[in-house]
């Protein structure tokens, strides 16, 4: 069983960072930490687990800044190595979880952040206990090596990996026949958009403006359009296919990215002083996570508004003054749990598998590559934007010729 | 790293081959007219030159060209250069020469058109008595356009400007001044060189001329320079050139010119057909200027440039590599001493 | 010799290739056999004394008008407006018309006791000018004279105390003008009538109005209906201007206007190769046109820009005249007409330009794509009398880099309206529903009336100016522009004059007929 894994090796993580800021996310390949090797498959820690074989898993952000080397080294405490990678997973069940309605089998989505209960911990944190599983205080410690997610743990496996993972049975959401793989892969991203459009604050006739519009920006569009109800959705995105899909996902002006202020600015009717606008929008999504993308973001949001962290941030040198002095609320959002939007809360994946399902989001799915071809599937997906790409994922169904009859032209080479 | 693999066709720096290449191109260079800002304009042929500048074009003055001095020297770079020229490259053979014996000047010469040869061609097969005595019509946007052009044609082969695209009372009335002071006129009524090798409908100029002044047209043929030197070619071949020479056509008391222009095309289509036959086939022709022999099949351009019938006086084809195998030898010279590879 | 009129040649065999406009450069293009090429008259002999002239002209005014002198008496309010930086182009050499004309007026003016004197820069909306702008258009003296007091003002179309309502037209047009014009015991227009559609009444009608006023000619159905906005008696444009004009008269402003015609001189003589015919340039007119090619792809596209800016016209004075406006701009006209009117016999199907670095609106600025569209669409395809050069459904080519860049100072809402605007629609008609939006947005107001900005609407302006050609046309090409750009504009992207001329025949059939526009320097068709 053949996977790709991640090993704790500093040169190697120093190696692919110089390499990938020389050539460009996803090429750091074979300097890089990431290898493919023979890796066994999991066994479930407890009776309550089941083994997941993938087919489709997503190549995600974060997971780019793992093998790029650039991802946080707060996270180093939360990982343990070696681990496979891959949270973003559509499989099959081949063994049911004790006490499960569900039966081998059936097709799931990973529900990936590994709370407490995964962990046995008993009593579970405040957070686990109602079910608010993304602020689990726990993720490093408990029955199994520590582990933000399935994913990031080397007791679980992870999507890239014909082996299989292994998951809890409150990780499993089982998928409607009527769903396709790749709308099932984009369910656990977005999962991720419904909730950053859940905790922020409401947005009911505001403007609202999202930056950057990868496939998270993408999706944030799409949760704000169907769960919320912007006035105006506004949003900044580099590349011209970005601005067309966000445009039907529900933006109503999609423009480059650093003509987002401008549009902003006309949207709200304010004038600019300093560099920062006297309006601005209620709300604005950094779906980019880079200091340059806060700063843009602190520059349009109005005072007193809030500036949602979508996008996973690095360490990163931004003047906090206009914060201080717009009074403005720099909000983070992680992962998922348990959404408050209408009627009795619900779990987030099960809002997001009815959204994906909605929006046909199957449709971000650029390209889909073998295992083997990890590099050129990596760097496909660093330069997703650049190369006309939103979603690039991992396709492990067997050796069936890809159910996307021609993914994308540019793409394998 | 791909390995490059070197292309064959490309010469090997520093061999024969490529300093050959090499002087190809800087003749190119410098044969090839700079274009315009890095060269003077030329100048529209419908704005009215004005007074203050010596004109080019249709309205050029070749009067000095025909002064004694300067026929003296034509006349001498004409025998002793050009004529062995001539006979060097083309070898013409002549058919009907001694028809050019019995010619009483001045007449018109009209010829097909296929090459720039064709004006030294037949300058050099005229008797002496005829070749000193001829100007040649020479198209004004092509030969007159430059002021260096202007004057090396119409001093070294006594060339005169005619307008060849449209009707020019001056450049008419000049070469009818000529023929009555007693000058032979060379013209190729095709207006042009052929661009497939087969003939083009005449222009009236010709007749034209023959009618107002009452003088005869001789029909002249030439085979062979195109393959020596055809339209845009930018190097000359050796070869065979045949020249077929007709009986002169008189211009009928009433005729019209546009009558004659139909004689004279018809009278140049019998030569072409007997340059390829013999003068009693050709002679039985009843349209020769209709025949797919002279004229061509009507078709596509490519298909009529690809119906040219070999040319039994043509040259050798180049040489090529497969027939000579050192050719492909590409060691310097004096390393060739062994066999080659 | 005297000056040579305009010309239409028939591009042959021996004609050499044509000089094209393009942006800050040139491209020497050959076209088709059978083409015909207009070129512009050969500027007319200036007037000899230029002072004496415009002496003159205040002394014996056309029209019912009493001499200038006889108008001023002490006591009285006097306001000088004047044409703003749009005109000339390129500047003129120092000194400007505008320079002359006001320093004689202030002379009568100072002879005769008048303490109350104003002058008011007719921008309408207009970006500001900026100082050196002003000292370039008036003279240091005349700035210093009159800037430091606070006397030489810009015209604010936003300044709610600053604009007084005189009333409706007949056909309901609000009329709104500047407050300190309008409560003048006289107000003197200068003008520099460069073009045919410069001053008569739509100088102040239109230079001192406010947006509520500008409206309701500034809009896409009277400018479908100016055939063309350079033909006073076949626009509608000129028709509102007249009618507004003749309510302000009516009103009791008395305006004293002076009108002042330029020569067709309008690049200095290191270029002069720009103002000759191809087929006469000179060895030194080829040289400075390869050195002047070779110097221009070396510099960066910001200095290049600079570089160009920098040209100063040698335009000289061929006419002036003062008094009545509309007595002043008749004759006006019959001397813009003499200059720059060429006869041209029939349409054709594919007009060809190239369109220079500079249009009346980015004078030091940069021409964003919009004023491309505009320069080609709107002034220079409206240079014609009778019909257009291009026949109803053909191609307009056009040649410029149309960079995708906007002087972010002068041009704020421009940006706005290429990427919101003109990305949703391309037709005038359509873009009317954002006007409002732009014309009233805080911002722009505060950048208009502070900074040195155009107003917000004025994009649109821009917009309505290309209504006549873009419903004429059957299709606009760029050649050499950036294809994102120009294919927002809604026009077509070509590399090569060969390529557009390939494209405009799928529009207009086979072997199109062709004119080219050799301008500037300007000239207007009179196409028969």
């Amino acid at each position: 069983m053949s996977g790709l894994v991640v090993e704790r090796s500093l040169p190697r993580f120093a190696a692919a960072r110089a390499w990938s800021s020389l050539r460009g996310s996803g090429r750091a390949g074979e300097v890089g930490p990431l290898r493919l090797a023979d890796v066994p498959t999991p066994s479930p820690p407890g009776p309550d687990w089941a083994l997941v074989r993938p087919r489709l898993a997503g190549i995600c952000g974060s997971d780019l800044a793992t093998v790029d080397g650039r991802s946080s080294r707060y996270f180093e405490d939360l990982v343990s190595f070696p681990f496979v990678p891959g949270h973003e997973v559509v499989g099959i069940l081949e063994t049911a979880p004790a006490g499960s309605a569900l039966a081998p089998g059936t097709r799931v989505v990973v529900e990936p952040v590994i709370g407490c209960l995964p962990r046995g911990l008993e009593p579970p944190c405040p957070a686990c206990a109602e079910r608010d599983v993304g602020a689990c205080q726990h993720v490093a410690f408990g029955r199994i090596a520590p582990g933000l997610q399935i994913g990031y743990c080397r007791d679980t496996g992870g999507g890239w990996s014909t082996a299989g993972l292994v998951a809890h049975a409150s990780q499993l959401h089982p998928v409607p026949e009527t769903m396709d793989d790749e709308t099932a892969v984009l369910v656990e991203p977005t999962a991720c958009a419904v909730h950053a459009v859940a905790q922020a604050p409401a947005t009911s006739g505001e403007v609202v403006a999202v930056l950057g519009a990868g496939t998270l920006g993408l999706l944030v569009v799409a949760a704000l359009r169907h769960l919320a109800d912007p006035g105006t959705l506004l949003v900044g995105a580099r590349y011209p296919h970005q601005r067309r899909l966000a445009s039907e996902l529900g933006a109503d002006l999609a423009v480059p990215e650093d003509q987002l202020p401008r549009s902003v600015r006309r949207a709200t009717g304010s004038l600019a002083a300093a560099g920062a606008l006297s309006g601005g929008a209620a709300v604005v999504f950094d779906c980019v996570g880079s200091a340059a993308s806060l700063r843009a973001a602190l520059g349009m949001v109005r005072p007193r508004g809030t500036v949602v962290l979508v996008g996973m941030p690095g360490p990163a040198t931004v003047d906090l003054a206009p914060l201080w002095h717009r009074q403005v609320v720099l909000q983070g959002v992680y992962a998922y749990g348990l959404e408050h939007l209408q009627g009795e809360p619900r779990r987030t994946f099960e809002v997001a598998l009815e959204l994906a399902a909605r929006c046909r989001l199957g449709r971000l799915v650029s390209a889909a590559y073998p295992l083997e071809r990890f590099e050129a599937a990596l760097a496909h997906a660093g330069q997703a934007g650049r190369r006309g790409a939103v979603k690039v994922v991992f396709d492990l169904r067997s050796r069936r010729p890809s159910s996307r009859p021609a993914p994308d032209p540019g793409a394998p080479r | 790293m791909s390995t490059r693999t070197p292309d064959p066709r490309r010469a090997l720096p520093g061999s024969p081959a490529a300093a050959r290449a090499l002087l190809g191109r800087a003749k190119n260079t410098l044969r090839r007219d700079l274009p315009f800002p890095w060269s003077p304009p030329t100048w529209p042929t419908s704005v009215p030159a004005p007074r203050d500048r010596p004109a080019l074009g249709a309205a050029y003055e070749t009067d000095w060209a025909r002064r004694y001095p300067v026929r003296l020297v034509r006349a001498v770079l004409l025998d002793n250069v050009l004529r062995p020229a001539v006979h060097l490259l083309a070898a013409p053979e002549v058919r009907g020469g001694e028809l050019l014996a019995l010619l009483d000047p001045p007449v018109v010469f009209v010829a097909n058109h296929a090459s720039h040869l064709d004006t030294p061609v037949l300058l050099s097969l005229l008797p002496p008595r005829l070749r000193h005595h001829t100007v040649v019509a020479a198209a004004a946007d092509h030969f007159f356009d430059r002021r260096w052009k202007a004057h090396l044609w119409a001093g070294l082969l006594s060339a005169v400007p005619v307008e060849r695209h449209r009707v020019n009372r001056r450049s008419a009335e000049v070469a009818l001044g000529l023929i009555e002071d007693g000058w032979n006129l060379l013209i190729y009524p095709e207006g042009g060189r052929t661009p497939d090798g087969w003939p083009q409908p005449h222009r009236g100029g010709a007749a034209y001329l023959a009618v107002r002044s009452g003088r005869p047209v001789v029909p002249l043929h030439l085979r062979g320079t195109d393959r020596m030197l055809p339209r845009g070619a930018d190097r000359l071949r050796r070869g065979r050139v045949t020249v077929t020479v007709g009986q002169p056509l008189h211009p009928e008391p009433g005729e019209d010119a546009r009558a004659l222009a139909a004689r004279i095309e018809r009278a140049v289509a019998r030569l072409a057909a007997e340059s390829r036959s013999d003068w009693w086939a050709a002679r039985r022709l009843p349209e020769p200027e209709r025949t797919e022999l002279v004229a061509g099949p009507e078709a596509a351009p490519w298909r009529r440039a690809w119906a040219r019938p070999p040319d039994p006086a043509a040259p050798r084809p180049p040489r090529t590599e497969d027939e000579l195998p050192w050719l492909r030898d590409r060691r310097a010279p004096w390393r060739r001493r062994g066999a080659a590879p | 010799m005297s000056p040579r009129p305009g010309y239409v040649l028939d591009v042959d065999r021996s004609t050499p290739p044509v000089l094209f406009w393009h942006g800050e450069g040139f491209r020497l293009e050959r076209l088709p056999e059978g083409s015909r090429v207009i070129y512009p008259p050969e500027p007319l002999p200036p007037l000899p004394d230029p002072i004496g002239a415009i002496r003159r002209a205040l002394e014996e005014p056309l029209g019912d008008s009493q001499p200038l002198r006889s108008l001023l008496r002490p006591g009285m309010r006097l306001t000088i407006c004047f044409d703003d930086v749009s005109l000339p182009l390129p500047p003129m050499r120092r000194p400007d018309v505008r320079q002359l004309v006001i320093e004689q007026v202030l002379d009568l003016a100072a002879e005769a006791g008048v303490d109350d004197v104003c002058l008011i820069a007719a921008l309408a909306l207009h970006r500001r000018m900026t100082e050196a702008e002003l000292r370039h258009a008036l003279g240091d003296r005349v700035y210093d004279a009159f800037a430091p007091q606070g006397l030489l003002l810009q015209h604010d179309a936003e300044d709610p105390d600053g604009l007084v309502h005189l009333g409706r037209t007949d056909l309901g047009e609000d009329v709104e003008i500047s407050k300190r014009a309008a409560t003048s015991d006289l107000v003197v227009y200068v003008n520099i009538n460069l073009v045919p559609m410069d001053g008569g009444h739509k100088s102040v009608a239109t230079g001192l109005a406010s947006y509520r006023s500008l409206r309701h000619h500034h809009n896409a159905r009277t400018l479908r209906h100016s055939r063309s906005f350079m033909d006073k008696d076949h626009s509608e444009l000129h028709s509102s201007n007249w009618r507004m004009g003749r309510l302000i008269a009516a009103c009791g402003v008395r305006i004293f206007q002076i009108e002042t015609t330029l020569n067709n001189d309008a690049f200095p003589a290191q270029l002069r190769f720009l103002q000759r015919r191809e087929w006469e340039w000179t060895a030194q007119d080829r040289a400075t046109y390869l050195a002047t090619q070779a110097a221009l792809r070396r510099l960066p596209d910001g200095l290049r820009r600079s570089v160009f800016h920098q040209v100063t016209a040698p335009y000289r004075l061929t006419s002036v005249q003062a008094g009545e406006v509309e007595a002043v701009h008749d004759e006006t006209l019959r001397h813009v007409y003499a200059q720059q009117l060429v006869e041209v016999e029939g349409q054709s199907d594919v007009l060809t330009m190239g369109l220079p670095y500079i249009c009346p609106y980015n004078v030091n600025s940069i021409m964003n794509p919009i004023l491309v569209a505009c320069l080609g669409l709107g002034y220079l395809f409206n240079m014609y009398r009778g019909r257009p050069l291009v026949r109803e459904g053909g191609v307009l080519i056009l040649s410029h880099p149309t960079p995708r860049s906007f002087h972010p100072a002068h041009h704020p809402s421009y940006i706005d309206f290429f990427e919101e605007v003109l990305a949703e629609t391309t037709d005038p008609g359509e873009i009317g529903k954002y006007e409002e939006a732009y014309a009233t947005d805080p911002w722009y107001v505060h950048l208009y009336r502070t900074g040195n900005a155009y107003h917000g609407v004025h994009p649109f302006y821009m917009w309505y100016w290309c209504a006549h050609a873009l419903e004429h046309l059957g299709g606009v090409i760029v050649v050499g522009g950036d294809p994102a750009a120009v294919r927002r504009l809604g026009f077509k992207p070509a590399s090569t004059l060969a390529d557009a001329l390939e494209m405009a025949a799928d529009v207009v059939g086979p072997s199109p007929s062709v004119t080219h526009l050799h301008a500037p320097p300007l000239l207007m068709a009179d196409v028969r």
